[in-house]
């Protein structure tokens, strides 16, 4: 059943008043989030600049836990990117470490163009409405074609990279990739409904977490969104937990990882190895 | 137009935008939308009152606005006609609609907020944002009356359908239909414990149906079969209730018959002691 959360909590209480009051509140507090939300988004750049790795220990100058794993860290990796913790963090990162990665070896980036071209019929197959599909699909082919037909490497990635900051673009690029994702489990539902927790199907699980923009994501989302580009990705976890070294997990197992990310409870950063 | 001129082409916001206003167009039996001479993120749009409910017969008109980062946030309706069913004047709470932002999919248009903007209207309001409670007959009259109603930049608005069918809907906005279906029956079963006017509140529960009946048929049994649950959970509810009331007579009744018992007990054993 996709019922958007307040109608749940409309419906857990009792009396019609309550209701009332209930709505006015969530009301408040989805305004107080939007405005925060809005302060995070005016602070951090999309995807922002190459950053050495080092740097960030300053985040962390109070926390020798922390430091210590940044050090460790700083023996694999060279530089990080941050991401706009919108809640599209992971979408936007895979998406921009994955193609920022073909535009280094052209047979790799036409392949993907070519099976990326391919996808939207596919889309509209299972379901989805075919004119909205595609004004996203076209818009994800053109952003390819722009950095694909930028014969130098560096120019390519200078335009990837200023294409996924603007804003219209760079949400296009999210949503395509949701809609993928979306595809892929729908596609696979039998395999993935045994992965899905509290939610009656796969379907609905794809309309309350995956298609909706700044709905953060999970294993699930990370498997099926490799799946659905045909790549591995080696998720890095660092948290405040014991031991000195953080925790690497590749994502299908056993893949040879393409893109590299850093989480930190709640959200994705991109790695870039030595 | 004079829009292509003053809008970023490029913009992928604004070619959605464009790209809606084509496939909106010619208007249908059911709706019609466009965007303003002069302002792209601002729609006019008419629909027609639902059959078989009190807005039949009824032409409503309303805006759209469409927020600056559209289609990632929903669109906002507002109703200019006075229908009975919303207040105009104000953003109205939809559950695709501004309101409910993390329930809205940029995959979603402004063709689905106006097919779940006519589904929605025959679905008791019970006090959300922006609803209005009118009897059945001050909305039929109210229906009437809208087919003069005017607005001041698109003129009468009982011109603006056509007899064109809408088109066939698709799967997603079937399945929206469906899930805004499934919100009303919660709000019929909270009605009925308010209040025991349940016989307006089963009325559009069955236009509803048939709604979706016609649209498609094979959901329908999907449809029935997840409006058991709620029916079951509440028939459960009230036997819950029952029992305890019933255990609460029994427990009584035997604490009487005991306290006969004890008392007859004590009394022959008082005349007992008092014999001997």
């Amino acid at each position: 059943m996709v019922i958007v959360i307040m109608g749940d909590e409309a419906k857990n209480s009792s009396t019609a008043t309550e209701d009332v009051s209930q709505l006015n509140q969530d009301e408040l507090i989805m305004a107080q989030q939007r405005q925060i939300e809005k302060e995070i988004s005016e602070t951090i750049p999309l995807v922002g600049d190459l950053e050495n790795i080092l740097l960030l220990e300053h985040e962390y100058s109070n926390d020798d836990v922390y430091q210590e794993k940044v050090k460790n860290l700083a023996k694999k990796y060279k530089s990080i990117r941050r991401t706009r913790p919108d809640g599209n963090c992971f979408f936007r990162a895979f998406s921009f470490a994955y193609i920022e990665r073909l535009l280094d070896k052209k047979e790799d980036f036409d392949a993907f163009y070519k099976k990326t071209a391919k996808s939207k019929d596919d889309l509209v197959e299972l379901g989805f409405q075919q004119f909205t599909v595609e004004d996203f699909y076209d818009t994800y082919l053109d952003v390819l074609k722009r950095v694909g037909d930028i014969a130098e490497v560096e120019g390519a990635k200078t335009e990837l990279h200023s294409l996924f900051n603007d804003q219209g673009y760079s949400d296009y690029m999210v949503v395509y990739l949701r809609l993928l994702t979306s595809g892929q489990l729908q596609k696979e539902k039998d395999f993935y409904s045994c992965f899905i927790e509290g939610h009656t199907t796969v379907e609905d699980f794809c309309h309350q977490e995956v298609e909706p923009m700044y709905k953060e994501s999970d294993h699930i989302h990370i498997i099926a969104a490799c799946a659905a580009l045909g790549t591995g990705v080696r998720v890095v976890y660092m948290d405040r937990g014991t031991g000195k070294a953080v925790t690497e997990h590749d994502l299908p197992e056993g893949c040879v990882p393409s893109v590299h990310l850093l989480y930190r409870p709640g959200h994705y950063d991109i790695l870039y190895p030595i | 137009m004079s829009l292509e001129s003053k809008y970023n082409l490029k913009s992928p916001g604004v070619k959605r935008l464009m790209r809606e206003a084509c496939e909106l167009a010619e208007p249908t039996e059911e709706y019609h939308a466009c965007p303003l001479e002069d302002n792209l993120f601002e729609w006019h749009f008419t629909v027609k009152g639902p059959p078989s409910t009190e807005f039949e017969g009824g032409y409503y008109h309303g805006r759209i606005l469409l927020p600056s980062q559209y289609p990632m946030q929903p669109p906002n309706i507002i109703l200019l006609t006075p229908n009975g069913r919303f207040e105009v004047n104000k953003k109205i709470c939809l559950s695709i609609s501004g309101h409910h932002p993390e329930s809205w999919q940029p995959s979603w248009s402004i063709r689905t907020a106006l097919l779940a903007l006519i589904a929605f209207m025959p679905v008791p309001s019970s006090g959300t944002i922006g609803s209005l409670d009118y009897t059945e007959e001050e909305r039929k009259i109210l229906a009437r009356k809208s087919r003069n109603w005017e607005c001041s930049i698109c003129g009468k608005i009982v011109d603006k359908l056509s007899t064109v069918k809408t088109p066939e809907l698709t799967q997603e906005e079937s399945n929206l239909i469906k899930q805004i279906a499934l919100k009303a029956e919660e709000e019929v079963h909270r009605k009925e414990v308010t209040n025991s006017n349940t016989e307006n509140s089963n009325d559009s529960e069955d236009t509803l149906r048939q709604r979706v009946v016609t649209n498609i048929s094979h959901s329908n049994v999907e449809l029935h079969a997840s409006t058991v649950d709620p029916k079951d959970a509440d028939s459960s509810n009230q036997n819950g209730v029952w029992n305890a009331v019933i255990a609460i007579l029994i427990s009584a009744i035997v604490l009487l018959i005991l306290r006969r018992i004890f008392f007859y007990k004590c009394l022959s054993l008082y005349i007992y002691i008092l014999i001997y």
